[in-house]
């Protein structure tokens, strides 16, 4: 028997969900999880990154499902959602003296079953602040609404678990979803360097460091301003490079070059602060392990589940048992549809 | 009014002071935001708050716990003096209800620690006003816990709505689909906005309710930031070794004065700051010195201790006696002109004509720094001889730096930087010739001695600048013509 996703998510405290695009069914995957799991009595805290819950897509214009919590759920949103579009009856918590657009984020605790919209914090210092906060308050598990764009918020430091949602909305063609959603839980899952003294090393850089480092042999070396690293690999200062750290963006633009040059790249680990930093198409990405390179981050995603939505917010569909069936053959972890009656 | 330019606090290290406050709460923070020096018509307030500082320093080791803990009652907190202003003419919304209440907690939480401390610090003119009435309001259900919510303790009304409204989000619970399930949506969506106007009702009621205790929160505010600030400023006197000021007529005495930012400067350098005395009548007093000799050091430091005076804080002193100004002038060539194009000479005088327009609106205390130095010596010494002959007849007490001859003399009294002139130059230059490397001026300012001493007689600037020549290792044909033009003058 299938694990349901309220199984796979249950050992863990804190999950975020993110969407391969707008209408991937994030929603629909929160809002069910917020049913299972206060079902069984335990204390749910929501929180986004950005703007969530309308009722309206902003950019589609299709209707969206809004997030309908249970009482007792813990809600962090921005005060002038609170105060305009809510229909929960609220105990206010808290104030958190964090800001977004939409006023300060306010803490609640919902007293009645009910909408809410989500805005949250964007900083990674303010979401574990929060999850303190939230605990505090009795959360069992806090569930953000995260986004692709910012996957540094989905690191184990933040959250424990992320799902990863996915659906016809993403394109009309169902080989392009398949294949652009396996890409993105390959880079998802990367796994964690395992050198933990150079892992160490990587980390004491400064957080703004955006430069090359090389693990030479007569230690690390920083890669100067200007020089590719096709160039630097070839200087006596890099003999014996085992690993290379990137600070910045691992993008086509720097990676193509490298990836179709002559330089000896075979048995060499590269390794990236965390799936964020990686910008490349699936191409670039996909010679890196032809040419022997062993990609690694820092920090991994702990992917558990990917949800599909059959039905595209552009008024097509696909057939549901094919779709999950053709997105299992390509990733590893369990692929839920989102319209099934139980996740 | 004291008005000094943001760089002018800045230049004296007002400024500095002020950044090395730590106010616990943010009503502590906006009073520190919004400090201003008192008028000689505030003289009765001033020294309402100089006396606490001083009760605070006498008292405070026998309640520093009660202390501590009360200060940190409000830390992190935020300031809502806005609301509780918004709520004296507009309903407030259930966020800033809740942050009444959780001030009005607050306060309950203060209330005993607050007694304490008073009972051993009597400070003057510090009250907590009751507010318990205010609390009542907003905690019927005497839950006492930081959180708020409108209950169903306020209206039947609501009471019947919010009933409606849990039964129809159970049928939604229990049901999947269905014309039934979609029926009950419909009608929550309507329950609720029920909810919402009747909730919107309340909201409106309990904030007329707590119109009449508005005043006392906004009081209560005001007793905090200032328990906060005397707080500071005590610790800032123990730290420093500042005084309770005697406030006179017109004289400025100030024995032994430091001023924070340089000596933290120089602490950090391992070296010490040399302490500033100086005693000011009306007129002008005109302090000389060799370039290095720290005049500009002596001017920054009377400025400030005069103008913490003004703000209520002790001076950092050994003994201190300041009259209250009506108006504080700095007119100094670094200050001026760069904002209006004016070659900085021209800056000047622009500015001292401004100043000279005011002093007819009060005392006050002028403070000119190497006035007209960036024009030719011999005409700048006549303009500084002609100002300073002019500011002895006023209603002010005015210091001046200079470095020109035959100002001294017209000034009502005389200081010099004792600099070189207790020192043997002698072994010094020994000492200067025998290290290693370019140290030479290192050396000079540390036994440069940067404190003030009162010249009696008639006497010109001091000969420092040739004996810093010398020390230096000028080429002695040099020295020997400028020796030779010294005694021709």
């Amino acid at each position: 028997m299938k694990p349901t996703l309220s199984e796979l998510i249950r050992p863990y405290r804190s999950v975020s969900i993110i969407g391969m695009c707008k209408n991937a069914g994030k929603t629909t995957v929160l809002n069910k999880i917020i049913r299972e799991v206060a079902g069984n009595g335990q204390t749910i805290a929501l929180t986004s990154i950005g703007r969530d819950g309308e009722n309206k897509d902003l950019v589609t214009g299709t209707k969206k499902p809004g997030i309908y919590v249970a009482e007792g759920t813990l809600v962090a949103t921005a005060s002038e959602l609170i105060l305009h579009h809510c229909d929960v009856t609220r105990e206010i918590l808290e104030t958190t003296g964090v800001s977004t657009p939409m006023g300060d984020v306010v803490v609640l605790r919902a007293r009645s079953d009910g909408s809410i919209q989500l805005a949250g914090p964007s900083i990674t210092s303010q979401l574990s602040r929060l999850g303190d906060t939230f605990r505090a308050f009795g959360a069992d598990l806090v569930m953000i609404d995260g986004a692709l764009s910012r996957k540094t918020l989905c690191s184990r430091s933040v959250t424990e678990a992320t799902v990863l949602c996915s659906g016809a909305s993403y394109h009309k063609d169902i080989d392009v979803v398949v294949e652009d959603t396996a890409h993105v839980c390959r880079v998802l899952t990367l796994p964690e360097l395992e050198d933990t003294q150079a892992a160490q090393q990587f980390h004491q850089l400064d957080e703004a460091f955006r430069g090359t480092m090389l693990l030479a042999e007569n230690g690390p070396w920083i890669l100067p301003a200007g020089m590719s690293l096709e160039d630097g690999l070839r200087k006596p200062e890099a003999a014996g490079t085992k690993i290379v750290f990137f600070g910045g963006a691992m993008s086509d633009g720097l990676m193509k070059p490298l990836l179709m040059s002559s330089a000896p790249l075979k048995g060499l680990t590269f390794a990236v602060r965390d799936s964020s930093k990686i910008l490349l198409k699936r191409e670039n990405y996909d010679k890196i392990a032809v040419r022997g390179i062993d990609l690694r981050v820092l920090e991994s995603v702990n992917l558990v589940a990917v949800t599909v939505n059959p039905f595209s917010a552009y008024g097509f569909h696909f057939d549901k048992d094919e779709l999950m069936e053709r997105m299992q053959t390509r990733v590893d972890i369990p692929v839920i549809n989102v319209e099934d009656g139980a996740i | 009014m004291i008005d000094l330019k943001f760089e002018q606090k800045e230049n004296i290290g007002f400024q500095y002071v002020l950044d090395i406050l730590r106010p616990n709460s943010p009503y502590g923070e906006e009073a520190v935001r919004r400090l201003n020096p008192f008028t000689p018509a505030e003289k009765t307030e001033l020294l309402r708050q100089l006396g606490n500082v001083q009760r605070v320093l006498e008292g405070e080791e026998r309640c520093q716990n009660e202390l501590n803990r009360m200060l940190r009652v409000f830390m992190c907190a935020k300031n809502i003096r806005a609301t509780v202003l918004k709520c004296g003419e507009a309903a407030l919304n259930e966020i800033e209800l809740f942050e009444v209440k959780r001030f009005l907690l607050q306060t309950e939480e203060m209330k005993p620690y607050f007694k304490t401390v008073q009972s051993v610090l009597h400070l003057e003119g510090v009250t907590l006003e009751d507010t318990s009435e205010a609390l009542e309001i907003l905690d019927p259900e005497h839950n006492r816990i930081a959180t708020f919510y409108i209950s169903d303790s306020y209206s039947p009304r609501l009471r019947a709505i919010r009933k409606e409204k849990k039964a129809l989000e159970d049928v939604i619970r229990r049901t999947q689909s269905g014309s039934e399930r979609e029926e009950a949506q419909t009608k929550r969506v309507r329950v609720a906005a029920d909810e919402e106007h009747e909730e919107a009702r309340i909201r409106g009621e309990l904030s007329e309710r707590l119109r009449p205790s508005l005043p006392a929160m906004l009081h209560n505010m005001q007793t905090i930031a200032d328990l906060d600030l005397t707080v500071e400023k005590a610790r800032l006197a123990r730290k420093y070794g500042g005084v309770m000021p005697e406030i006179t007529e017109s004289r400025v005495v100030m024995e032994d004065m430091l001023n924070p930012q340089i000596a933290d400067l120089l602490e950090e350098r391992g070296k010490t700051f040399t302490p500033v005395s100086i005693a000011l009548d009306r007129g002008a007093t005109v302090i000389t010195g060799a370039n290095m000799g720290g005049k500009s050091v002596a001017l920054k430091t009377i400025a400030l201790n005069i103008l913490l005076a003004h703000c209520g804080f002790f001076p950092f002193a050994r003994r201190a006696s300041v009259p209250l100004f009506d108006g504080m002038y700095i007119i100094s060539e670094d200050l001026e002109s760069i904002d209006r194009g004016l070659s900085s000479f021209g800056g000047e005088i622009v500015r001292f004509n401004q100043v000279a327009e005011k002093l007819s609106e009060g005392f006050a205390f002028i403070l000119l720094d190497e006035f007209a130095r960036g024009t030719n010596p011999d005409e700048g010494a006549a303009i500084v001889q002609a100002v300073t002959a002019w500011l002895n007849t006023k209603n002010a007490v005015t210091v001046l730096a200079t470095h020109y001859d035959n100002v001294a003399q017209l000034g009502a009294a005389h200081y010099q930087v004792i600099g070189l002139k207790e020192l043997n130059v002698e072994a010094l230059r020994n000492e200067i010739a025998n290290a290693c490397g370019d140290v030479g001026v290192e050396l000079i300012a540390r036994h440069m001695n940067y404190g003030l001493y009162r010249v009696e007689e008639r006497q010109d600037c001091p000969r420092d600048a040739l004996n810093i020549c010398r020390l230096l290792g000028m080429r002695e044909d040099i020295l020997a013509v400028v020796e030779k033009n010294y005694e021709n003058r």
